[in-house]
């Protein structure tokens, strides 16, 4: 066999509060399709990071070519020939396509002026050398559809001379045809002995496309093998089986009755006719890969990208939710995916993060009560454990699980029947993440309904009542808290047909 | 690869006539029909405003606004904004005729306002580019420092006894005024380096998209070092032209000419939002804003409605741009 | 429900110790400091500085660019700016004359109609920048030209004088011993104080500034506080205007002109962040006053008038460089001094 172009071993990387890769190893050869797998968050990211040079390792070592090196930034890996095909990302819209291939390295003439008719002509070269020939070179970037900006970038890629691909997600905003054209470029990639690393979610891609497959899982290196040798149960067995520790065990509640109930709710593109039911006391895991429309479907709900069609239902009374206002007075509560930018204003104090969704609560005629509003974050800290001196602290100095507790806290202020919980324990450490398993159970035993959202496996299957799994858009799967295995889940999170292969769903809210 | 099959409906078909619609109303082209209509309709309505004089004064009025805003679409399409050129216009005229009247020889009172002027730039460049404070506010402080250090120390006199040859703009060269030649070869000498140099392309790249710049290799803080200092020497050259059109300069900050500037500039295709234009079309606005002006008094409007329409002018063609990026982003959401 | 592990809350309620000995610290602090260093420099400078006629009569000028600053404050806080404001006066004051002379209007109507200007302008400022998505920046630079250009048209330039005695009143008048503008000042600064620092919506134009997008997440209405805002902005220019009109007795096109840069200054000088998220009203006062002591001490000591907006220019910029980096050398005085507290 071909000696790799690229090794990475003993690959290891931290992060604040997370271990994201451990002794991890990678190794790429030229002119393969080599597929990076894993669930969301085993480390595929990091992975092609440092791959790319925008992280350095903590831990290990990269050869290329045999020999060691290591990357300070992106354009010391562009200039060893590792190009990431990013979505859209690094492309101007305003300029054409040929400046967008050529931009920082455009061929010179007389006077190092700028030549452009070799830089349009280099650029049809590239561009004819992929069988694209319905991109006009000096047509503006910024009208073109996703897949042909798409196919701009990977010129762009190869006009840096790149031998190593990274495809991150490359089919995700992609129609069917364009996917098609993708790989038809990826194979000629390969024929030119260009080597490609492909991430994608989509097994049947993989099978399609790749020579060899590499699999993570909770940071570690799991196998690699060729993809004649493997099946995509062997595939879906590598990559589940995450460890589940320090857990805190799901309390026994008493599920009453419906409180949310959505009817064929629309809102495109990643929200495509959902409909289910959330009960009293209960805990509704939300599972699906990135990009499957769960943070989309739960915003719909919230009223914050609202619904195009669709039935909402509090208590069996239908409600129109146009703004997360009308929302939060229908008794909905959202904990956003991100503390940083949607949960939290960090520069504020903690009683005024507190008691910013519920403003109107402790004020009267439009003014604040102090009292009031000290009280309510006193209660906040005490509730939920928040390590702060006081309520006065302000938020940025807090660590991250105290930081998402005071989001939590934030929207339980507003007394909500439903609470919505998106990745509430994403980037916190072990204990804050148990404490905040302990507090969700404990929520649900008081009755509040839940639906959590979590690219957690573990913690979706440990805390769940009932599992629900997105994919694409469109709710595909439904699983009771006994039949919802690891194997089960990920299977109908990735398969196309899933139908087949989980057990019978139960039609929402019968 | 089959890509002739219609997915449904999401067609990228719905793009490219759009596209080739746009490439052929660039808006260099709908700047020069304009002035073709307004020339055509103001002439048929009276036919002095069509006369060669008053074609002249329509070209010679706005020069050095036009030269002023080639400096001025280069900090717009890099992202900034110069409110203080008015205010540099003012005293680097002013600067000249001092020069001018305490016996510098004349060429050396053309040419040190213009590097006096680049100084300018350098220093506004280091505040916006390594300071990282926004241009909006630098600008606006340089425009009152410069206004009221000119007016405090001249007091506001005028200067006279210019020496005889100092009127650089008074030269009529093959009958044609001299700040004519220079709109015309400054424009094409500074659309070509736009066009062909690595830096002038730098330029659209930092103004649009700033990540994507620093990845293909490009120093942001340079690029706008280099933007402020042009825009620096094409404001001393405006200013020369303004100091030398008249026997005498007036020691103040001509009223206003900031906006003009920047109108010229935004009308003539420069997006607001950076990354996009060019200084044919600003120097092309430069001359429709004069016609404009000068159509006015030609069909018995108030002159002083002027200011208004150059002001919706500048409205409306914000709004146009913003509204055309809406749609692109929302063709491609599909 | 909970038995999880204690922890400790301290009173939240700052003890007057904490409040005197961080308010040194703050920005207004600083300003009272410059303020006094500047009134005795001044005041040995010339023996007509430090009167209390020279020093009230100073009120009715800063009065004026003292209500532009107040909704200034408010949109620099959500990270906006408005640069229209000295062209809102032009039109707005323009309006009171023209309505008045040359529509016949009765002059109460024509007062009304000024404000109203105002409103209006504002309003569309913050329409456009609120639905369409136009950068403030961008819209209020082009609304400057504009509305400057309407002042002129509608009044050909013309100015309009010969305005009844009651009116000069609130420009040239007095009212308990003080200039009538300044009672103006005081209770709408006071007003707008207790708004931003007492009212859900003040709290909600912090948040916007610090973080739209969680503002919005936590269901405040952002699009409706912009325009308000920009509205109150209008609001104010035109009271100014009404103001200006009535201590000058005249009307003309170019009334207002470079007043966005004083009200800007002072709003930066007084501590607000040009990125947004901070600024008290207060500071933004104590900016007003301080540029005012600077401008008129300087012009007693003999500077032209012309050359104190050159101190204008630069104390815009200077202070945008405090803030900028000085802010983290105080923070970091601050946090020692803390430390050192906690640890006694």
């Amino acid at each position: 066999m071909m000696q790799p172009i690229l090794e990475l071993e003993h690959i290891s990387k931290k992060f604040p509060g997370v271990q994201a890769l451990t002794d991890a190893r990678f190794d790429m050869r030229a002119g393969e399709v080599h597929a990076l797998l894993g669930e969301n968050g085993a480390g595929k990211s990091t992975m092609i990071k440092i791959i790319s040079g925008v992280h350095k390792p903590d831990t290990g070592e990269i050869r290329l070519d045999g020999q060691r090196i290591s990357f300070n930034n992106p354009r010391e890996a562009q200039a060893k020939g590792i190009a990431t095909i990013y979505q859209e990302l690094s492309l101007y819209p305003e300029l054409s396509v040929a400046e967008n291939i050529f931009m920082g390295h455009a061929p010179r003439g007389m006077f190092g002026a700028v030549d452009w008719r070799t830089m349009k002509r280099r650029a049809a070269e590239i561009l004819d050398s992929l069988q694209i020939t319905d991109l006009d070179v000096e047509a503006k970037v910024g009208g073109l559809t996703v897949g042909k900006r798409q196919r701009v970038e990977i010129a762009k890629a190869l006009s840096l001379n790149a031998r190593i691909l990274i495809m991150d997600e490359p089919t995700a905003a992609l129609t069917e045809a364009d996917v098609q054209r993708l790989f038809g470029i990826v194979r000629l990639l390969r024929e030119r002995n260009v080597g490609i690393i492909y991430i994608s979610h989509r097994l049947e891609e993989v099978f399609v496309l790749a020579d060899r497959v590499t699999v993570l899982r909770d940071g570690q290196y799991v196998g690699t093998d060729d993809v004649k040798n493997v099946t995509q149960d062997k595939l879906i067995s590598m990559m589940v089986g995450r460890t589940i520790e320090n857990l805190f065990p799901k309390l026994p509640t008493e599920i009453g009755k419906p409180v949310l109930e959505v009817r064929n709710l629309w809102r495109k593109p990643l929200c495509r006719g959902v409909s289910m039911t959330l009960r009293a006391g209960e805990i509704v895991g939300l599972a699906g890969l990135v990009g499957s429309g769960r943070s989309e479907f739960a915003q719909t709900v919230f009223g914050f990208t609202p619904a195009q069609d669709g039935e909402i239902m509090v208590d069996g009374k239908l409600e129109k939710i146009r703004n997360p206002g009308e929302a939060m007075s229908k008794g909905i509560a959202y904990v956003p995916e991100d503390r940083g930018t949607q949960g939290l204003v960090r520069q504020m104090r903690i009683r005024e993060n507190v008691s910013l969704a519920v403003l109107r609560s402790v004020s009267r005629g439009g003014f604040i009560d102090d009292k009031q509003e000290r009280e309510l974050s006193q209660h906040a800290i005490r509730q939920l454990g928040i390590r702060a001196f006081s309520g006065e602290q302000v938020v940025n100095k807090l660590s991250g699980g105290n930081q998402q507790k005071v989001v939590v806290a934030k929207w339980l202020a507003s007394k909500p029947k439903v609470l919505i919980m998106d990745e509430p324990t994403r980037g916190v450490d072990v204990g804050a993440k148990s404490e905040i398993h302990r507090l969700i159970s404990e929520l649900a035993q008081q009755g509040l309904a839940i639906l959590m959202i979590s690219s957690e496996l573990p913690e979706v299957l440990g805390m769940s009542d009932r599992v629900l799994v997105m994919r694409e858009g469109r709710l595909v799967a439904e699983f009771e808290r006994k039949d919802a295995t690891q194997e089960n889940v990920v299977a109908a999170m990735m398969r196309e047909n899933v139908e087949v292969n989980v057990a019978p769903s139960r039609a929402a809210g019968d | 690869m089959a890509v002739t099959a219609p997915s449904l409906g999401r067609s990228p078909s719905r793009i490219t006539p759009r596209f080739k619609l746009g490439s052929l109303l660039s808006q260099e082209v709908i700047l020069a029909l304009a002035l073709i209509v307004i020339v055509l309709v103001v002439g048929s309505v009276n036919a002095r405003y069509v006369s060669e004089r008053n074609l002249t004064s329509i070209f010679l009025g706005n020069a050095y606004i036009a030269v002023a805003a080639i400096g001025m679409s280069m900090v717009i399409i890099s992202g900034n904004i110069d409110v203080s050129v008015g205010s540099l216009i003012g005293v680097l005229a002013t600067l000249s005729g001092t020069l001018a009247v305490n016996g510098v020889p004349i060429w050396l009172s053309w040419v040190i306002p213009v590097f006096a002027g680049m100084l300018a730039g350098a220093v506004i460049g280091f505040f916006v580019a390594y300071l990282k404070i926004p241009s909006i506010v630098v600008t606006l402080g340089f425009l009152s420092i410069l206004k009221g250090g000119l007016i405090s120390i001249t007091n506001g006199e005028w200067i006279r006894d210019l020496p005889a040859g100092f009127g650089l703009a008074q030269e009529r060269p093959f009958g044609i005024p001299m700040p004519i030649y220079f709109m015309i070869v400054l424009t094409i000498l500074a659309a070509l380096w736009q066009r062909y140099s690595a830096t002038g392309r730098a330029i659209y790249a930092v103004g649009g998209n700033k990540e994507a710049a620093r990845l293909s290799g490009i120093s942001e803080p340079r690029v706008l070092m280099t933007v402020f200092i042009l825009n620096g020497f094409f404001v001393g050259i405006a200013s020369i032209l303004f100091a030398t059109q008249l026997e005498i300069i007036q020691s103040a900050v001509p009223a206003g000419v900031e906006l003009l500037i920047i109108t010229a500039a935004v009308v003539g295709g420069v997006s607001i939002l950076g990354g996009t234009g060019t200084v044919v079309g600003a120097t092309l606005a430069a001359i429709l804003l004069s016609a404009i002006g000068s159509a006015l008094v030609f069909i018995n409007v108030s002159p002083f409605w002027l200011r208004a329409v150059q002001g919706l002018l500048i409205l409306v063609t914000v709004l146009a741009d913003l509204l055309r990026r809406r749609r692109n982003q929302a063709s491609l959401k599909g | 429900m909970t038995t999880l592990p204690e922890t400790k809350v301290l009173d939240d309620a700052p003890s007057l110790r904490d409040r005197l000995g961080s308010a040194l610290f703050r920005q207004e602090g600083v300003l009272i400091l410059i303020g006094i260093i500047a009134l005795v420099v001044l005041a040995f400078g010339s023996e007509n500085f430090l009167t209390v006629d020279n020093l009230l009569n100073q009120t009715r000028f800063l009065a004026e660019i003292g209500l532009i600053a107040l909704p200034m404050t408010y949109i620099i806080i959500t990270g906006g700016i408005d640069l229209s404001v000295g062209a809102i006066v032009g039109v707005s004051a323009i309006m009171l004359g023209v309505s008045w002379q040359n529509w016949g209007l009765p002059l109460e109507l024509a007062i009304v109609v000024c404000i109203l200007t105002g409103v209006l302008a504002g309003f569309v400022n913050g329409l456009f920048i609120v639905r369409v998505g136009v950068p403030p920046l961008i819209m209020t630079l082009a609304t400057l030209a504009f509305y400057r250009g309407l002042a002129e048209g509608i009044s050909e330039s013309r100015s309009v004088r010969g305005y009844p005695d009651w009116f000069e009143q609130l420009g040239q008048g007095n009212f308990l011993g003080l200039p009538t503008q300044l009672w103006v000042l005081i209770v709408f600064a006071i007003v707008f104080a207790i708004v931003l620092a007492r009212t859900t919506f003040g709290r909600s134009l912090y948040a916007i500034g610090n973080n739209e997008l969680g503002a919005r997440f936590s269901g405040i209405p952002v699009g409706r506080n912009k325009i308000i805002i920009y509205s109150l902005s209008g609001l104010m220019a035109g009271i100014a205007a009404w103001i200006f009109v009535s201590r000058t007795t005249t009307t003309r096109s170019d009334y207002g002109s470079g007043w966005e840069l004083d009200v800007i200054a002072a709003v930066v000088l007084g501590g607000t962040s040009i990125f947004g998220g901070t600024g008290t009203i207060i500071g933004t006062m104590l900016g007003i006053v301080l540029i005012q002591i600077l401008k008129n001490g300087l012009a007693l000591t003999g500077v032209t008038s012309d050359a104190t907006i050159v101190v204008i220019g630069s104390v815009l910029i200077l202070s945008i460089l405090i803030n900028n980096y000085a802010g983290s050398l105080f923070g970091a005085l601050t946090r020692r001094l803390r430390q050192t507290q906690q640890n006694t």
